[in-house]
């Protein structure tokens, strides 16, 4: 007996699930790069793949299981620590590139689906976006627009997997081990950034000066005399040898009011300040040194390759 | 937002009661001794219930629960270890025989709900969905349901049915966070072999 059998939304939305499960899993592989499970990845573009990092334990001769069930090998083409993504190259396997959903289908509540190949076949989990971190900093530093917060289970083997809504299409990279453990995903827009930088030079270019500083309170009197428009700034406590800063003159002691005309009032303005510079460019620092205003410009080098 | 925003979501959730509803008329609690108990499965109209085998212990007194609240004792016809289960013979328990839906139709991520007396508490449904069917490597046929879906002990011998109320399965045991379930079609194989074993 089965009083509910009349296409209800039960039915419905139980059908579309399953076929949203159907259609990602076209563009989701496993990943045989460490011991125990497979992890996942996900075709993202014609020839790469893009996964979580902490899974992919090795750099060559890379074995993957495509959704065809057929085999194929991959090499890393770059990792991002900061983002944990990594992109592999694979060669001569026709796999669908995955689908991409509209950004505006991240709301808080909406229905989505964790797809997973941790092994030969396709599996998955359903929840519910639990928040939208706007602004996040990852524990490494890197900053990310927007982060997903999952009510959905990331089970063993589904780190690298995709996020994927009502219709299958792919919303974001799926990864337990950005935040302790917290099921979350990197949308796909943040991916698609880190993954042209990542095709193009291997690594994330992550600009540094070489500073450590501390913030501090100005004196009433110093505001009033620079007509500063705020009454924090940094106060460098080292500067590293040979590094931009040092060689652009700047010295233990300095306390720094702004840059590239943003206020500094925490470390993290300054962070912020930096990842918005283009490669080529200089910072242009405004620093208090002896009780006067002085101007410094910084040309920032790439830390990314080496973290 | 107008009422209709929420009209799918209202639809939605008026159909899981309705299964809620069809649910608990099929189903047993299952007690034996002073410790455990479990959900049973009403298997007819002729006073049989399918649970797991370890919520049925050998030579330990069994009850299963009647409607009214009341408990009546039963007792095991047969065991099948290795999947887990026990037909028992429980002349107070009738009721309809939920429609069984084959291991091999089910697809990852179509709904599925859990039904059972999840730590004492009784007749609560839980909603999920399927993660993957695991097959039996020299067969090739579905040996276990994985369900991604909340189960606590007490849930053991449950059904697992699909949108439209079918069986899919027999909650047994939980993997990693994950619902494993007996499939339908091996427990109707089992009742089935136990029954014409006792005729015969």
């Amino acid at each position: 007996m089965s009083p509910t059998k009349s296409g209800g939304a039960l039915a419905e939305l139980s059908s579309q699930l399953a076929s949203a499960v159907e259609t990602a899993g076209n563009s989701v592989v496993a990943i045989h790069a460490r011991r125990r499970i497979p992890s996942s990845g996900i075709v993202w573009r014609d020839g790469v793949i893009v996964s979580a990092s902490h899974t992919v334990r090795k750099d060559e001769e890379i074995e993957i299981t495509l959704p065809s069930g057929e085999s194929a090998t991959a090499t890393v083409a770059g990792r991002d620590a900061a983002t944990d993504l990594v992109a592999l190259r694979v060669k001569g396997a026709k796999s669908h590139v995955a689908s991409r959903g509209g950004a505006d289908a991240l709301r808080v509540g909406s229905l989505v689906l964790a797809v997973g190949r941790p092994g030969r076949n396709v599996s998955a989990s359903f929840g519910i976006v639990s928040a939208v971190g706007e602004g996040w900093r990852t524990w490494q530093g890197a900053r990310v627009d927007r982060v997903l917060r999952l009510d959905v289970a990331i089970y063993d083997g589904f780190s690298g997997g995709p996020l994927v809504d009502a219709s299958g299409a792919v919303l974001g990279v799926n990864n337990s081990a950005l935040a302790r453990g917290t099921p979350m995903a990197l949308p796909a827009s943040a991916v698609d950034r880190v993954l042209d930088e990542l095709l193009e030079r291997g690594h994330v270019r992550r600009a540094f000066i070489g500073v450590a500083v501390h913030p501090v309170a100005l004196s009433a009197a110093v505001v009033k005399q620079h007509q500063l428009p705020h009454e924090a700034a940094l106060v460098v406590m080292s500067v590293a040898e040979n590094a931009p800063a040092e060689k652009a003159g700047v010295s233990v002691g300095d306390v720094l009011v702004e840059a590239n005309g943003q206020p500094l009032r925490r470390p993290t303005d300054l962070l912020d300040a930096l990842s918005s510079v283009r490669e080529g460019d200089s910072l242009a620092l405004k620093l208090l040194r002896g009780g006067s205003l002085k101007s410094v410009s910084v040309a920032p080098a790439d830390r990314g390759g080496h973290e | 937002m107008n009422a209709a925003t929420f009209g799918l979501a209202r639809q939605f959730a008026s159909n899981a009661s309705d299964l809620s509803d069809l649910l608990r008329h099929t189903v047993v609690e299952v007690r034996s001794g002073e410790s455990g108990s479990g959900t049973g499965i009403v298997w007819g109209g002729s006073g049989l219930v399918v649970t797991n085998a370890h919520c049925a212990p050998r030579d330990v007194p069994l009850e299963v629960s009647e409607p009214t609240g009341r408990w009546r004792g039963a007792r095991v016809i047969a065991y099948h270890p290795r999947h887990d289960l026990a037909l028992l013979a429980a002349p107070s328990a009738r009721g309809p025989l939920l429609e069984l839906r084959d291991a091999n139709s089910l697809r990852a991520g179509e709904l599925v709900f859990a039904h059972g007396h999840p730590l004492g508490v009784r007749d609560a449904l839980a909603m999920g969905v399927v993660h993957a069917v695991t097959r039996d490597t020299r067969t090739n046929q579905p040996r276990w349901i994985v369900a991604d879906v909340r189960l606590a002990p007490g849930n053991s011998g449950g059904p697992l049915v699909d949108v439209d109320g079918r069986l899919v399965g027999i909650n047994s045991m939980v993997v990693n966070g994950l619902g494993v379930a007996v499939p339908s079609d091996l427990v109707r194989h089992f009742v089935e072999r136990a029954l014409a074993q006792r005729a015969a």
